[in-house]
Parts: structure tokens; sequence; C-alpha cells
């Protein structure tokens, strides 16, 4: 097997160790809850006969935990992801519809966030005065404290309260039917305000990984190098540091994704934007347990397949990934 | 004898926070057509920011307070840094020790190698250049895989032949080797150094050896030169310096040398350690931990006896005979 | 003793460690001298109800008549203390579990090492989501679960400081002179190594007051506390008329949350002053 392949490997078979641990820690908080497990697992206070027998059946419930907990694993692993008693629907149906705008809002808040932070970094250091890095660097560090979700809130009122630029909520415009073009526009236009909220919370970072970056790849010895042999101070930049700057914020690009997961579920729920985290809150207060496992499942498939899609990435761009 | 590097009264100094490091104090030296000068000295002697002046490669808190440096006709500390970058590795260059990031870890060893000898011949064909690259790996018998390499799938030794395959890529008149084997394991030591020797007589070479280490610059070297925190202590022929060392300093680094270049038995190490290079003393520089010292010593700066080739700045030495 | 002194020194020739340390003693006065700055009792009512900041109500009121100053500086006293009470739990959890899985090594240090990793590459916010939902929102439980939630951070730098410790000198001389592994654990290498957690956990107190002001929002919090992140979320219906009521809430959770991350970044900056460097290029 080529170096590549048994890289690929190693990464799948963590991920799934690690959908694994997160799986089972979450099964047994909830199962480690007061009350009577069967309230617990459907959220209904009075279920009846036959729900009561259809799940102690499905899920053992009337044998040991560790019984059921096998029992659930088995169906998880089956595509199983449990059925919602609160909806009666299985949960599947109820987040499939969900799963696109998430994706769509987390992807491009956190990628546009990246692109962002370190373009920013480069441009900073380009620009060599003290000054600018000072002044991005505050800017970075607030943006860094601000709760996402008070930034929502802060940019529908700015910009769709008082200038109307943006609409306030949801992903298209209800009231209208547009059809191809037009649908496309209205998705953006709703689109807008939830990604540049994420973005502007998850570029600092980018920004101050990369910069951390480049101010030491600046010490390397390769710098003198390079220098002594007459490569000119920009084509010294551009060509090597960059190159060898970006590396860190890729490889934090994944791990940040577990923060932009967090707080694109608080922009949806400040934006109506129907995504899997508003689905996660209702499923929170309704005690819809089965739901939110299924949701978290989910979750942690996307951030594992985000994480090894980013090492490749990465192996592509570091030469000195590929031998491990 | 023409000189090919002529260094008058050097003295270079670093900032530090509010201090000034005297690293080299009033330093002169000359290095003739196709002879090889080892500088010695311990660490923080001063010899490698000296290698680095002349080649205007100081860090950016050090500077050049005075002196001359005619290298092959280049009057170095004179030119802009755009003048220097122009010539700075077509008739000269400076092997680095290999590090961890000697080259750039992302580009490949072909990449790096390719802008040396593009930046300094704009003409030059790709065909012409990777003849060229082919011979140099030849020459310091490296296997052609390296040049599609990147610089952490080579050893220590491949490394340490690369960075003297790469000052040597414009075919140079004159070079300087700056701790070029400090870094390696002895048996990778001893076979550069073999190479090295070849090299220098293959493409008649003049240079400079710096390093610690006097069994390297007994290899490599015709000429020794002693530097002791910044100062110039002794100058000479290598076998005088060795066998009949003029300077407490050199005869003390002499005897602390456990060994077969010299025939005395006695051996001891230096006591005391390198004074503080931010406050120069009134006398002697090696006073402190001069065995020999005297009030005379400790008021007043020795100046250089000279004699030919042979130098000394010592107070306790009363001629100097070559 | 002088060791300290220099420390401390060093610390207040960072710029960001300044600022961070002078915000956040402004905050620590607003949280215990709350009685005395607060200008009217955080929970009474009023009939100036959503009205403007003015010089009777200098952050105006909010939808009850509530004086939007007052519960602000109340606020203080709620944030600060989740702060330090989830940070410190993390710390402490952190650095025992780091110190003793990297100095005993072998299986179970395997284990802890992966339970580390794992619980760093979760969301961990989802975790303290569900068992707050379902244990319940008290207070003190809150910082509880956070704390016991973001220990693995602190775990890992503590653990990889024990294995640099461990081949020290000072550790081998004590072990061949027969110090028992306790003592050398609690003599040595936790007083020596903890300063990273330290630093770590300045960040972690801003992160634990973000997650707080999370829970609040989402209607998780303490029903009983005035926390800034209830005031947004009550601030939600009539912020387009009253920025007031949304403004300044947030406003001082970003002003607590960059405090400790400059104190942070202060701490590390003397800890490691090599890291450090905006200079020379």
């Amino acid at each position: 097997m080529s170096y590549f392949a048994r890289y690929l490997t190693r990464r799948i078979v963590s991920a799934v160790l690690l959908i694994f641990i997160v799986m089972t820690l979450n099964f047994f908080i909830i199962h480690s809850a007061p009350g009577d497990p069967v309230t617990i697992m459907t959220g209904i206070e009075q279920p009846s006969k036959e729900i009561v027998e259809t799940l102690k059946k499905k899920y053992g419930l009337d044998e040991p935990v560790f019984v059921q907990y096998v029992k659930y694993i088995t169906n998880l692993f089956k595509g199983d992801l449990g059925y919602s008693y609160v909806y009666d629907q299985s949960s599947w149906s109820l987040i499939k519809e969900r799963v696109f705008p998430t994706l769509i809002l987390t992807l491009s808040g956190s990628i546009l966030a990246f692109i962002i932070g370190v373009f920013l970094a480069i441009f900073v250091s380009h620009l060599k005065t003290k000054f600018g890095d000072t002044i991005v660097s505050i800017i970075s560090y607030i943006l860094y404290a601000t709760p996402s979700f008070w930034l929502g809130l802060i940019m529908i009122l700015v910009f769709s309260s008082k200038l109307s630029w943006f609409p306030t909520s949801g992903m298209y415009n209800l009231r209208e039917t547009y059809t191809g073009f037009k649908k496309i526009l209205d998705f953006l236009h709703h689109l807008t305000l939830p990604v540049l909220t994420l973005m502007l919370i998850q570029m600092p970072v980018f920004y101050r990984v990369t910069r951390a970056s480049i101010i030491q790849n600046y010490k390397e010895d390769y710098v003198t190098t390079l220098t002594a042999i007459g490569v000119p101070k920009r084509k010294l930049f551009r060509k090597y540091i960059v190159k060898n700057s970006i590396i860190p914020p890729l490889t934090i690009f994944g791990i940040t994704l577990g923060f932009s997961i967090t707080g694109a579920a608080l922009i949806e729920i400040v934006f109506a934007w129907p995504g899997m985290g508003r689905l996660m809150l209702d499923a929170i207060f309704r005690r819809d347990y089965q739901l939110l496992l299924g949701i978290y499942f989910l979750m942690a498939i996307f951030i594992s397949v985000a994480m090894i899609l980013t090492d490749i990435v990465i192996a592509f761009i570091d030469p000195r990934i590929r031998l491990t | 004898m023409n000189p090919i590097l002529e260094i008058m009264n050097l003295t270079v100094r670093y900032k530090i926070k509010n201090k000034e490091i005297h690293a080299v104090e009033d330093i002169s030296l000359l290095v003739n057509k196709e002879e090889f000068v080892g500088i010695v000295g311990e660490s923080g002697s001063g010899k490698s920011t000296m290698a680095h002046a002349i080649v205007r490669l100081l860090p950016p808190n050090a500077y050049i307070k005075n002196g001359r440096v005619n290298l092959l006709g280049y009057d170095l500390i004179n030119m802009s840094d755009e003048e220097v970058m122009k010539v700075r590795w077509k008739d000269f260059s400076i092997v680095f020790q290999k590090s961890m990031s000697a080259l750039s870890p992302v580009h490949r060893i072909d990449d790096q190698m390719m802008e040396a000898i593009k930046l300094h011949n704009p003409q030059i064909s790709q065909q012409e250049i990777e003849s060229r690259l082919d011979k140099l790996l030849q020459m310091v018998n490296l296997p052609k895989r390296v040049l599609k390499s990147y610089p952490h799938e080579l050893s220590g030794g491949m490394m340490q032949r690369v960075m003297i395959a790469l000052a040597l890529v414009n075919f140079p008149k004159f070079v300087i080797f700056d701790e070029a084997t400090t870094a390696l394991d002895v048996v990778t030591q001893g076979q550069i150094i073999e190479e090295v020797r070849q090299l220098v007589k293959e493409l008649s070479l003049t240079g400079m050896v710096i390093t610690h280490d006097i069994g390297v610059v007994n290899e490599l070297c015709d000429k020794i030169a002693v530097m002791y925190a910044g100062k110039l202590v002794e100058y000479g022929p290598k076998s005088d310096i060795i066998h009949n060392p003029y300077h407490p300093y050199t005869k003390a680094l002499i005897s602390s040398l456990p060994d077969f270049i010299k025939e005395r038995g006695e051996f001891a190490g230096i006591p005391g350690n390198l004074p503080d290079l931010s406050q120069l003393p009134k006398g002697c520089i090696f006073a402190p931990r001069c065995p020999l010292a005297d009030e005379k010593c400790f008021e007043q700066v020795p100046s250089l006896l000279r004699n030919d080739d042979r130098q000394v700045a010592c107070f306790k030495v009363k001629e100097v005979k070559t | 003793m002088r060791k300290f002194g220099d420390f401390v020194r060093r610390y207040f020739t960072n710029p960001y460690g300044v600022v961070g340390f002078a915000i956040f003693v402004t905050l620590l006065c607003f949280a215990i001298f709350a009685f005395y700055i607060s200008p009217y009792k955080p929970n009474a009512l009023s009939e100036d109800v959503l009205s403007p900041p003015s010089y009777k109500h200098p952050f105006g009121t909010d939808h009850l008549g509530r004086d939007i100053f007052s519960r602000v500086v109340y606020g203080t006293r709620v944030s600060l203390s989740v702060g330090f009470v989830a940070a410190g739990i993390s710390a402490l959890l952190g650095i025992f579990i780091g110190a003793f899985s990297g100095y005993y090594g072998g299986i179970v240090d395997e284990i802890v090492s992966k339970i580390i990793d794992s619980f760093l590459m979760i969301p961990i916010f989802f975790l303290i989501l569900i068992i707050v939902a379902i244990f319940g929102s008290n207070l003190f439980y809150i910082m509880l679960v956070i704390g016991l939630t973001t220990w693995p951070s602190n775990a890992r730098i503590m653990r990889a400081q024990t294995l640099s410790l461990k081949e020290r000198g000072l550790v081998k001389i004590a072990k061949s002179i027969g110090e028992s592994n306790i003592r050398i654990l609690f003599s040595h290498i936790i007083p020596n190594g903890m300063y990273p957690v330290v630093a770590n956990s300045a960040l972690q107190m801003g992160g634990a007051i973000l997650t707080e002001a999370a829970l609040s929002f989402l209607g998780l919090g303490d029903p009983n506390v005035t926390s800034w992140g209830k005031m947004i979320n009550e601030a939600r219906t009539y912020m387009s008329f009253a920025w007031w009521t949304i403004v300044f809430p947030g406003i001082f959770t970003i002003l607590a949350v960059v405090a400790f991350s400059f104190i942070g970044d202060g701490l590390q900056h003397t800890l490691y002053p090599k890291l450090s460097g905006v200079e020379s290029e």
C-alpha cells in the first residue's frame, strides 16, 4: 500500500473511533438522565402501551444498559438514526432537509474566514508597518471575543432593521415564489448576513495563526540562505514565505470546524435559518433525545469528513507529511 | 602574493536591548590566491559574525561600525544592498552549516538551486542548468535523485553536501565555509573534509574555514587565525601555530586537544568564561583568563606584532620569528 | 519571591498584558462593589420602560423598566464567577490528570491521551448543552459542567510539560534518593510545569464566559441570575427599537473576554519571551 493510502486509512479509522466515542458519551449521558427511560427516550409524558412495547423491543429497554448500548450502536451502523416520537417521524426524514442549509452556511463561513484571515495576515506582513499589524490584531481580538449570536443580532439590527439591505431571517422569501436564477439570488441574499457573521467570528484565529507563522518563518535559516543566493525580498515573500506559512492555518482548519459548527448553530437560531442548529434547539426543548442523538451523529460525521479532507489537502502541500 | 580578500580594521557591533555587543573588534586579515585560512575560536569569539559581515548577511540588529573589506576587487562594505545582491554568489559564496531549515522545506532541492543559477545567469538555458546541476552533484558525490527531493528527505551528510554544491553552483573563486562540518558525526565529517579537499584542488578555490575544531583546520587550511572575544590574537602558517604557538590563548587551545596533531603530552582545559562583550576592557581582552597576565596587560591593549606571515597580539611575546 | 517579582515586572512590559489586566481590575471592581456602583437594584421595576440612555439611566432601561447599567454591573459578578470557577475546575483537573498520566505513562497514559485528543476535536458546546438540558441549569452546575468538559486542553499542556520535566536532572536525582513518586509530582513536576496551564486558563475564562452567554441565550441559563447572555436574549424582541437593550450587555461580554485574552497573551509572552517578537523580518 502506498504511503498515502496508509495515511488515509489511519485517518479514517481515527475518525470512526472518534464518532464512536462521541456517540457512546452521548448515549450514556442520556441514559443517566433522571426519570423513566421510556419517557426520556420518547419525549412524551404518557407514552401509549404500543409505543412502550415497540421501544422495549427495539432498544431492549428492559435489559441492562450495556445491551441497550450495543443495540443502539448496531442501529447506528445500519443507518438507523432513531425515531423521533415527538414529531412522529424517523429522525432522518426530519434531518435530511436541514443538512444542506447547515452545510452551506458552515462551509462558506469557514472557508471565507480562512481565505480572508490568511490574506489579511499576508497583506499586513507585506505592509511591514507595525501600525497595520496592531490595528488588525486588536480587531481580531475583539471579533474573537464577540458572541456569535450577539453579532448576528447586531447584523440584523443594522443591516436589516435600520438599513433594510438584507432580510432579517429565513433562507428564502416566503412571500414570493422565485424560480431559477431569481431563486438563487434570493437565496444568496438571505445567506449573506449569516455567512458574514460566521466569517467574522472565525476569521481571527486564521489571521493570528498565519501572522505568527509568517513571523516565525522569517526567523528560519532558509531566509538567510535564499537571501544570500540573491532571491529578492518580494520573491522570497511570495514564493517561499507564503507557501511555508500557509501550513499551520490549514492544519487548524479541521480543528476549527468544531467551533464553526457551534457558531453556525447559534447563528441559525438567530437568523431562523432552517438548518440542523434550529432543529437541535427544538429537540432539546422538547426533550426529543432520539432526534438529538441523530443530529449529533450526523454532525460528528461531517466534522470527521471535513477533517480528513483537510488532512489530504495538507498532505498535498506539505511534503514532510507524506512519509508518516 | 595577490590577496583575494583583504579585511581592514573590521569592527562589527550588535544592538541588544540598550546594550551594544562588541562582536568583532578591529580585525585585519589577508587571504592570498589559492590560500585557505582557518578562523578558529570558541563560541562567541565573533568568527561567524565576521564571516557574515564579509558577505553582508548580518542580521538587522547588527551593523558594521568600521572597516573595509576588499574581496575580488569589490569594496563590499561600501556597496549598497542591491549591488551586493548582484555579485554575491557569482564570484564568491558561503557554505552554511546544514540545519533543519537551511533550505525551504516545502520546495525541492533543484528548484532552490536553480534560483542561484538563474538569478546570476539570466540568459542561461534550461538544458545548461540541468547539466550544471548534474555536474555539481557529481562533484559532491550525491546521487541524481537528490535533485527532486525535499530537504527533510536527506540525511545530515547529504544536506551538508547540498549546501556545498549550492555554494559552488556558479563556480566561485572564493568560498567561506561557516561551521560547515560542525553538525555532523565524525565519520561524515571526515568524508566531507576529504571531498572538500578535492574540490578545492579541482576548482582552484581560495577560501576561509570558520570552525572551533582545529582538527578540521589542520586538514583544510594553510594558515590559521585565532580569534578570541572579537579580536584577532594570533595568525600564521598552520604548522607554526600548531607546533609553536605564541599567544597564551593559542597555547591553551592547542594543549586542550587530546591529541595526535602535536607531540605534547599536557592536557588542560581553559578555565574561565568569555568576557562580557558589551563592555570592552581597558587592557588585553584575554587578561582575565590568562595565566601570564600582569598589570600592564590589564591597562593597555597589546598591538599586533608582525613578521611577514606571523602575527601575535600579546605583551608577553618578545619577538616573533617566522 | 524574587522570581515572582521579576515575573510581574516582565508581565507589565507587555502592552496587551497591561491593558488586559486594567480592564480586568475594572470589571472586578464592578463585581465586588456592584452594590455601590449601580444606581438602582438590578431587578427593580419602574415605569420608564424601554427608555433610551439618559442621565437618569446611563444605559437606558429594558422592557420591564429595569436600569440596564445596574443589570450589567451585577451581571459582571455572574460572568467573572463563571470564568473563575469553570476555568479553575478545568485547570485543576487538567493539571492532575495531565501530570499523573504523563508521569506514570503506560497504557493509562495512552487511554488518557486518546480521550484528550477526542475531546479536543469535538464541539464541546453541544455536550455541555445536552448535559445542562437534561440535568438542570443552576449556575454552579453550569460552571461545573464547563469545567468538566474543558480540562483536556489543560491536561494536554500539563502532560507535555510532565514528559519533558520527567527527564530533567532534578527529577532523576529526586528519584535516585528515593523520593516517592507522589512527592516528586507535587513538589517538582506540578509547581514547575503548571505555568503554561495558567496562561491557557486565562483564555479558558473567556471561553467559559462565552459558553455561559450562549447557554443563557438559548434559555438554558440559570433563571434566577442576571447574566449578560440572558439580557441579550431578552432584548431580542425589543432590539429594533431599543438598541441599548442589546448593545451594552454585548459590549461588556466582549470587554471581559478581550481582557482575558489579553491577559492570557501577556502571560504567554512573559513565560516564553522567545516566541514573541513582531520585530525584524
